[in-house]
């Protein structure tokens, strides 16, 4: 073990250790850690993994100094003994650059590493390479980079600096199944000879790279700590209890006598057709974004939306509730949707939650953002019927903290449930899922479900596959702005086939 | 909207060290802000009109086009004045409109210093790339790389925000909220609109922030430029020939009798 | 007093950018009614100065009301209010920054908040002297600039205050303000 005294271990074979770390966040009673202690050998891959909110993400930001000298928290060691050379990847794609363009934000680093101009091309070409992010022109506006692009282009700002230790912070939390596979092999390829430390809860790209598990509880303390085959085979249920996405967590879901209770008896679709689209196309502009020849929603269906990114799947719900301008037929339960050009209130029976729940809070606290749009109902009513809410969306029952005081996952839920305060009888969701651990999701779709059983109708946009599998009664694919086929999960044979 | 806002052909203004030609357009506003001769406004609108349709090497459709609120500016600045400017020698009084001569030539004094306000303004900002802005600002100006750098990377994120504020207005029809008329509808649309965005904005900053110093920033750190920008003989051939343009403006003003 | 770290600045910037954006939609809402109602457009004036004044109530430290309105006038300069507005912004900010210094840095409530805005209002009303602008009949002189005091003092003092406290109920403050001494201490129990 390292003396306690060492100030830069050099001589030892720790990339870094914390000696009775103690933590807090500002305005909260209780401590984030009590007294831990973590260190992590020279060439390790350690992926600490943990419930939300058990202090791993702060963890990382404290072993690479983030954490006090950029960002404040109440905190003091015992000892505590960092890397000088370190590299961080964040979660958000869009939160970590500063520049316009790819080549000017890894300038931006060689800038603040003092290498002369004439030497900044080639490196930029060089470190491009080594992340595998192959770019007909280097001066391109990252805006234009797909999220997983951007994360290699975050790691490859890193790598520039020639770490020894790379932190990263779930690097693939929010990329789709194609950028996350993209970005792990990138770093697996990059950062073979380096100490890495991982939090993550996506794994099942690591589990054969990494040597170390650190298991953390919900109170931060360090749970099991060991090889990888070990933690795994000894903590399946911490696993699933955490919503950490292991391999094979779906098969274990769909066995799980939770999921097959609610799938026992699953009433099928009705008869009536609750949304009929005809030549239907939605505008941005002058430009034809989503076009569908005829298409149509049984009543009690859940319709996954499935499709490229940017191949017209948001803009398909969007032109359903007409915050986009429309041609063409769009039938409500019988009601033709008359096609305004500029409209304050929108069609009866739909309603749109969209993916950033924050965007679309507008009280203080959850019981009042549930009342807010039950203007409707009589007072009494209105109380009864947020309550209720609150109770099927597991949401803090006494409904009086402050919405954007939720969790991830609270929060997802509760922009659910604030479009069932009217008289939602179609529901579009934006990946209602997406960035959420498998607890959330699960939780998340079994609501749904529950919901659709009581005669909601569920359109959804996903890039999960399993989801569209094992929930979705109907899958829409859309490709380049047009909707391709309608076809009824589990078998082709009621296939609608819409050509163009 | 980028594509918009690329020119047709470059010209000379463009290869003016963007620091520099800040300076003496501010310059240029300065002299328009404290001026109150009317012949001297009138020269500077035209000298301004001169650099942003001759030299900013835009379509006249796209000026005419940017020009459409200069023009309601000198309007209204005009309009106002006239009507409830100082003035004895009345020309026309109704009620509590009072023209008079002095108003009107106030009103024309008024009028022509937004013209050059609106001209100058967009012969400079048609004519700069905003981060090459900053970096010249950096090198030649000796201004903090902190805030050459913090101006960047908010202004990268202008696009996001924009569509931010139209998920929030969308959001909030789906939400069916409405606001109460009056002062107190001001208050709830600014909240209703503030809140969230400021919220991402915040956190947003704060994470980049923190991105940049993990990127080893240091504030007031040595550091090289990847673009590296200096003077050169454009700047020389500028510099005579905005001195020479505001000596003719000058001369026109004051040296020649109307 | 403490100085402003890198993370203060840029978002001190930040928000001077954001309104930056607010102001162009707000501009637009105000020419649009600019020629028909001169009193309700003196009432909406107030927006131009919340900036300066509201970065300042949420970070807390000295600069920032000036930082922040320059940065916001530079972009609506950039967005097509051209760089005179700069100039404004600069002054407002100024203004304002001038009041809270001398408060000491220490005053965050509505009558200092709205005194603030009000010296911004004076700031402009001052660049307006000297442009021309305020060469009007005394009473239009009154109108004009009392309701513009008045509505600075809604838009920087209620307005801003509001928007501050809401903010504060999500929690997003609190990761950037300095962390409280006592903090520190509650880490041995």
């Amino acid at each position: 073990m390292k003396p306690l005294d060492t100030a830069a271990g050099s001589c030892t074979d720790e990339a870094l250790s914390l000696r009775k770390l103690r933590l807090k966040f500002p305005g909260e009673d209780s401590l984030l850690f009590k007294d831990l202690s973590f260190s992590v050998k020279k060439g390790e891959k350690v992926l600490l993994l943990g419930p939300s909110g058990c202090g791993k993400s702060t963890l990382l930001q404290v072993a690479s100094g983030i954490v006090p000298r950029s960002f404040e928290l109440p905190m003091k060691s015992e000892a505590i003994d960092l890397p000088s050379s370190w590299g961080f990847v964040f979660q958000d794609p869009d939160t970590q650059f500063c520049m316009p363009y790819v080549d000017e934000e890894l300038a931006f680093v060689l800038e603040n590493l003092a290498v002369p101009q004439e030497e900044m091309p080639e490196r930029i070409e060089a470190v491009l390479r080594r992340v595998g992010l192959q770019l007909t022109d280097v001066h391109t506006p990252i805006l234009e980079l797909s999220q997983g692009m951007k994360q290699r282009l975050a790691l490859a700002s890193v790598l520039l600096m020639e770490p020894d230790v790379l932190f990263l912070d779930e690097p693939s939390a929010l990329l789709d199944p194609e950028g996350t596979e993209q970005i792990w092999s990138s770093i697996r390829d990059a950062a073979a000879d380096k100490t890495v430390v991982i939090v993550e809860h996506k794994i099942e790209q690591i589990t054969g790279w990494i040597d170390r598990v650190v298991l953390f509880t919900d109170h931060g303390e360090i749970l099991a700590d060991g090889p990888p085959d070990t933690v795994f085979r000894e903590h399946r249920p911490e696993l699933i209890r955490y919503g950490i996405w292991y391999p094979g967590v779906w098969e274990d879901y769909v066995r799980s006598e939770g999921f097959l209770q609610l799938m026992r008896d699953r009433p099928g679709t009705g008869d009536s057709r609750i949304v009929e689209l005809e030549s239907f196309t939605g505008w941005r502009g002058k430009r034809a974004v989503i076009h569908a020849e005829k298409a149509d929603v049984a009543e009690g269906s859940w319709i996954a939306v499935l499709g490229e990114n940017g191949s017209g799947k948001s803009s398909l719900l969007l032109s359903m509730i007409q915050l986009l301008k429309t041609t063409g037929t769009l039938t409500v339960d019988g009601r033709t949707v008359i096609q305004k050009k500029r409209r304050r209130t929108l069609p009866d029976g739909l309603s749109l939650v969209f993916q950033n729940p924050e965007l679309q809070f507008v009280a203080n606290s959850l019981f009042e953002e549930l009342t807010v749009s039950m203007h409707t109902l009589n007072p009494e009513e209105a109380e009864k019927r947020a309550y209720g809410l609150l109770k099927r969306f597991s949401l803090p029952e006494d409904g009086k903290r402050h919405p954007y005081q939720l969790s991830v996952g609270q929060k997802r839920r509760l922009s659910v449930a604030t479009a069932l305060t009217g008289n939602t009888q179609v529901l579009l969701l934006d990946e209602p899922t997406f960035g959420q651990d498998a607890r959330n999701t699960f939780v998340m779709l079994e609501t749904l479900e529950t919901l659709r059983r009581n005669g909601l109708t569920i359109v959804m946009v996903t890039h999960d596959l399993e989801i569209a599998d094992h929930f979705a009664t109907h899958q829409w694919h859309i490709a380049d702005g047009r909707l391709m086929s309608c076809e009824k999960t589990g078998g082709a044979a009621h296939a609608r086939l819409v050509h163009s | 909207m980028p594509a918009w806002f690329t020119p047709e052909r470059m010209t000379w203004l463009f290869r003016v060290n963007p620091a520099l030609k800040f300076a003496v357009f501010l310059l240029l506003l300065f002299i328009t802000l404290f001026n109150r001769n009317l012949p001297l406004a009138a020269w500077l609108a035209v000298l301004s009109a001169i650099l942003l349709y001759g030299f900013s090497g835009y379509s006249a459709k796209k000026l005419a086009l940017l020009s459409i609120p200069i023009a309601l500016s000198f309007a209204s600045s005009f309009i106002t004045m006239a009507l409830f400017g100082k003035g004895d020698t009345v020309l026309w009084q109704w009620g509590i409109f009072k023209i008079s001569e002095e108003s009107i030539r106030h009103g024309l004094l008024l009028g022509t210093k937004s013209l050059s306000f609106g001209f100058t303004g967009f012969a400079f900002l048609l004519t700069v790339e905003p981060v090459l802005f900053f970096y010249a600002m950096m090198q030649q100006f000796r201004l903090p790389s902190k805030y050459a750098y913090s101006f960047i990377a908010s202004i990268r994120l202008l696009p996001v925000i924009a569509e931010e504020i139209q998920v929030r207005s969308n959001a909030l029809k789906v939400r069916g909220i409405t606001f109460s008329r009056g002062v107190r509808g001001v208050g709830e649309r600014i909240r209703s609109y503030t809140v969230p965005l400021f919220a991402q904005s915040i956190r947003r900053a704060q994470r980049i922030a923190i991105a940049m110093e993990a990127k080893q920033y240091q504030m007031g750190a040595a550091r090289t430029y990847f673009y590296s920008t200096s003077y050169s003989r454009h700047d020389a051939i500028f510099l005579a020939v905005m001195a020479v343009s505001v000596a003719a403006v000058f001369w026109l003003s004051f040296g020649v009798p109307y | 007093m403490k100085k402003l770290t890198f993370t203060d600045l840029l978002i001190t910037i930040m928000v001077g950018v954001v309104f930056g954006i607010l102001m162009k939609f707000w501009d637009d809402l105000y020419t649009a009614i600019k020629p028909v109602l001169p009193v309700a457009r003196q009432l909406l004036y107030g927006m131009w100065f919340m900036n300066g004044v509201f970065a300042f109530l949420l970070i807390r430290k000295p600069g920032v009301a000036l930082i922040a309105s320059i940065a916001g006038a530079g972009l609506s300069a950039f967005i097509g209010h051209g760089l005179g507005v700069l100039i404004y912004g600069a002054a407002q900010g100024l203004a304002a920054e001038l009041l809270f210094a001398a408060f000491r840095y220490r005053k965050f409530s509505i009558p200092f908040a709205g005194l603030a805005g009000v010296a911004s209002c004076a700031a402009s009303f001052g660049l307006d002297l000297i442009y021309g602008y305020a060469d009007l009949e005394t009473w239009a002189l009154i109108v004009k600039y009392g309701l513009r005091a008045v509505s600075a003092f809604i838009f920087t003092g209620v307005f801003a205050v509001l928007v501050i406290r809401a903010l504060e109920a999500t929690g997003v403050t609190n990761s950037i303000r300095p962390v409280a001494k006592e903090e520190y201490s509650l880490l041995d129990r």
